[in-house]
């Protein structure tokens, strides 16, 4: 399967008339897309803002992250959610790189949404930080969950899944700047050259542990919380086949735009024929009661045995119950002769001292850690903000509270901020950017 | 300039060897000893230098303590520094002990240095700066130049960094950094799966702490001819606490004799543990020694009898190694009565 990404770097984003690209500088027409966003009747509000690095802003609550893309043979961007069924993985994408679309809500937050910072001290804790974004702030009628702590933000979601198309449709006839090519052939075709190196797979759990549909991940649309795991093609990921929930503590979260760009993918990519021979994704998730965690970590270590992997790589979307998932699979990977490591964040707590996972085993012995959750931030006021954030401390976000005997309110009324790094969005990036680790102190 | 005011033992302090090692607390202004090489590395001036004997301070603990607490009263300190102590186990349990009390009553900081082997640092790592040091006297010139490291750190009112990068045993905190070199885990998992699958070493982000598993006993044959004790992690005592258990990160453990006793009464026993609600037990301290169902199960010959004495500790805080020595000086009172079975009550 080869999969064709051609690259349009953005520089910069500018509102005008028509929406192009040219020379690096994205130029969006601000009416034109509100009005194709308020397609969708549950869209009361809706306002577009550009925030670039550097930019005085803060956002909260933020729910996604997408890359803008298009497939110039028409096929859906996110097959199964934006459009119909169709194949992922082989053909041709355009993207816009260096540019995500940011979904913030214009009012409501939840246990599941976070904050960005583009400048100063905050700008580190996100890879959002770093990047040119189209901020869709917008509110919706969906009353049901206006006051509820978990919200599916469904209509917000989709709303930034098909913006994103509706962007990157401005590259669909261009030529890329620059190319990348993601080729594996079949597993067991790979030639003595790629076959002699040790083999491996990549085990992803993302989300998928709300037994209500509408806040899991989704493989084509389909919810993870229906799967049992299965093998897929490392291309599939980078090309639109997951899009994230609506559910973890947001620095756990891998957003649509880090299962398009997943470093970890791209890293065995790249070691591919070299020093491994990357043999494919065992794509698992992550359950709720331990029959159901142990019936997956059996599925995925039988897998890699009949597919024969030397090693495995195991990353979770979460912490917490999802640590029994995490731990549970090594252990049987291990168990069944796979070498496996780990990439996890921790939750050691304010202090630091708590136990970094829920459960620990000794076969757990490589992991890559990639910070933890409930680190105090405290960060300056920003001049301006989009969205609410009075969302950090009144709607439950998990990284924030109404008030502290001691730490006082999450929002101070200057417009700083204390909270748990648990509520920076994607904060923790175990998909693979992550520059964060844990040390002893 | 800052102040800082040293603890070193009477060998150190210049007094003598083991005769010599009864000698109550001194204090003397300026430099003994290894202040001296101090006053050349730490950005403060030593101001003092107390000198105690290794037994009075092991024997007279709190005798030694108040005394010397005395002589910091009102004493302009910064920083207080203790030793370096090396594998000497006796002066690194003082060194931790003099430490523990400046930094808990006076609220100053506190930097210490031992060697792995000293027992001073399973003790008190968690709660000091307890440099790595050498085994002897030979690495002075190295231990007090990393103590110096950590001490100017705290003095310039900077973050000491990590236990790796500083040269401290890990006080059991895991915190978040940023790496300077940048490398994104997706490099770093690369690094370590390749290491993994060729078989070199590699170094894990997160050590799994060695779980030492105790396997479950055989089931007692016959129950209704055993002898069993209670014991308990919650905290139950006289109302006096009369061992003086703490309430939390417990050292100590009492026993306490019901052999007249067909029930615990609130008002009589209590919960000294931090870790939880106390009303339910102390209004009723059978929700935790069920002395009570205990008796009537013995009369209804479930079991053969009960040991007379139910033995507490506190959980919370408590750490494996002391909980280990607490059980070692139990168990001989349960063999020397030929207890056969044990109910454990965790909280």
């Amino acid at each position: 399967m080869k999969l064709e990404i051609g690259n349009f770097y953005v520089n910069d984003i500018k509102f005008g008339d028509k929406l192009s690209y040219a020379d690096g500088v994205l130029t969006i027409n601000k009416e034109e897309a509100l009005a194709f966003i308020k397609q969708d009747e549950r869209i009361t509000e809706a306002e577009l803002y550009i925030a670039k690095p550097g930019d005085k802003i803060r956002m909260c609550p933020v729910k996604e992250a997408i890359e803008p893309r298009v497939r110039p043979d028409g096929r859906t961007l996110f097959p199964g959610y934006t459009g119909d069924i169709a194949k992922c993985g082989s053909g041709v994408t355009h993207a816009l790189k260096n540019c995500s679309v940011l979904v913030v809500g214009r009012h409501w937050g939840g246990f599941q949404d976070g904050v960005i910072d583009m400048s100063g001290e905050g700008q580190k804790y996100t890879l959002f930080g770093q990047l040119n974004n189209i901020v869709l702030v917008a509110d919706t009628n969906e009353d049901f969950e206006k006051r509820e702590q978990q919200k599916k933000n469904d209509a917000l979601r989709r709303a930034g899944h098909k913006l994103a198309e509706f962007i990157g449709s401005c590259v669909k006839e261009l030529i890329p700047e620059e190319t990348e090519v993601y080729e594996l052939p079949p597993m067991i075709k790979r030639g003595e050259e790629v076959e002699k190196l040790p083999s491996v797979v990549y085990v992803m759990q993302p989300q998928s542990q709300m037994e209500e549909m509408g806040y899991n991940d989704l493989v084509y649309g389909w919810d993870m919380n229906h799967v049992v795991p299965t093998v897929m093609h490392p291309n599939e990921i980078l090309d639109g086949a997951m899009v994230s929930g609506s559910f973890m503590p947001v620095s756990s979260k891998w957003s649509t735009y880090d299962f398009m760009n997943c470093p970890n993918i791209k890293a065995l990519y790249r070691a591919h024929g070299k020093t491994i021979n990357f043999l494919g994704v065992i794509m698992s998730n992550l359950n709720v009661a331990l029959d159901q965690k142990n019936r997956s970590a059996q599925f995925v270590a039988q897998i890699a045995n009949i597919l024969g992997a030397d090693g495995a790589v195991v990353a979770e979307e979460g912490y917490g119950n999802p640590d029994a998932d995490f731990v549970g699979c090594i252990v049987a990977l291990e168990d069944a002769g796979v070498k496996t490591v780990g990439v996890t964040n921790e939750c050691t707590g304010r202090d630091g001292q708590s136990q970094p996972l829920v459960t620990l085993d000794e076969k757990c012995d490589a992991i890559v850690s990639c910070g933890n959750v409930s680190e105090l931030i405290k960060l300056p006021p920003m001049e301006t903000v989009l969205g609410e954030l009075q969302a950090l401390a009144r709607d439950g976000l998990s990284g924030g509270w109404a008030d502290d005997e001691i730490l006082g309110p999450s929002v101070k009324e200057d417009g700083s901020i204390i909270m748990e790094n648990n509520s920076m969005f994607c904060g923790d990036r175990v998909c693979g950017w992550s520059t964060k680790t844990m040390k002893e102190f | 300039m800052k102040k800082a005011i040293l603890y070193i033992n009477q060998f150190f302090g210049q007094i003598g060897g083991e005769e010599k090692a009864g000698m109550e607390p001194v204090i003397h202004e300026g430099h003994v000893g290894p202040a001296m090489q101090f006053a050349k590395e730490i950005n403060a001036e030593i101001t003092h230098t107390i000198i105690c004997g290794d037994n009075f301070m092991g024997s007279n603990t709190e005798e030694a303590v108040s005394r010397i607490m005395e002589m910091l009263e009102g004493k302009e300190i910064d920083l207080f520094l203790a030793g370096p102590a090396f594998q000497a186990g006796r002066y690194g349990v003082a060194c931790g002990t003099i430490c523990k009390a400046v930094k808990e009553k006076l609220g100053i900081p506190v930097v210490t240095s031992m060697n792995v082997e000293n027992p001073g640092v399973e003790m008190f790592k968690k709660e000091m700066y307890v440099l790595k040091g050498g085994h002897s006297a030979a690495k002075m010139r190295a231990d007090v130049k990393a103590m110096a490291k950590v001490a100017n750190k705290i003095l310039a009112g900077e973050e000491v960094g990590s236990a790796e990068e500083y040269g401290y045993f890990a006080r059991g905190i895991r915190r978040q950094v940023w790496r300077e070199d940048g490398i994104p885990a997706s490099e770093r998992m690369i690094d370590m799966l390749v290491k993994k699958l060729n078989g070199q070493p590699f170094q894990t982000e997160l050590p799994i702490p060695k779980i030492d598993r105790v396997p479950i006993a055989p089931a007692i044959k016959e129950l209704g001819k055993a002898r069993i004790a209670l014991l308990n992690t919650g905290g139950i005592v006289p109302v006096d606490n009369p061992d003086r258990i703490q309430s939390a990160s417990a050292t100590r453990w009492g026993r306490y004799d019901v052999s007249n006793s067909d029930d615990l009464k609130g008002g009589e026993y209590k919960t000294i543990h931090a870790g939880f609600d106390p009303a339910a037990a102390d209004a009723d301290p059978d929700v935790i020694t069920p002395i009570d169902a205990l008796r009537k199960l013995e009369q209804e010959g479930v079991y053969g009898s009960l040991h007379p004495y139910f033995y507490t500790t506190v959980g919370t805080g408590t750490t494996e190694a002391e909980a280990q020595r607490m059980a070692k000086e139990i168990i001989p009172y349960l063999q020397g009565d030929h207890v056969d079975g044990v109910i454990m009550v965790s909280t």
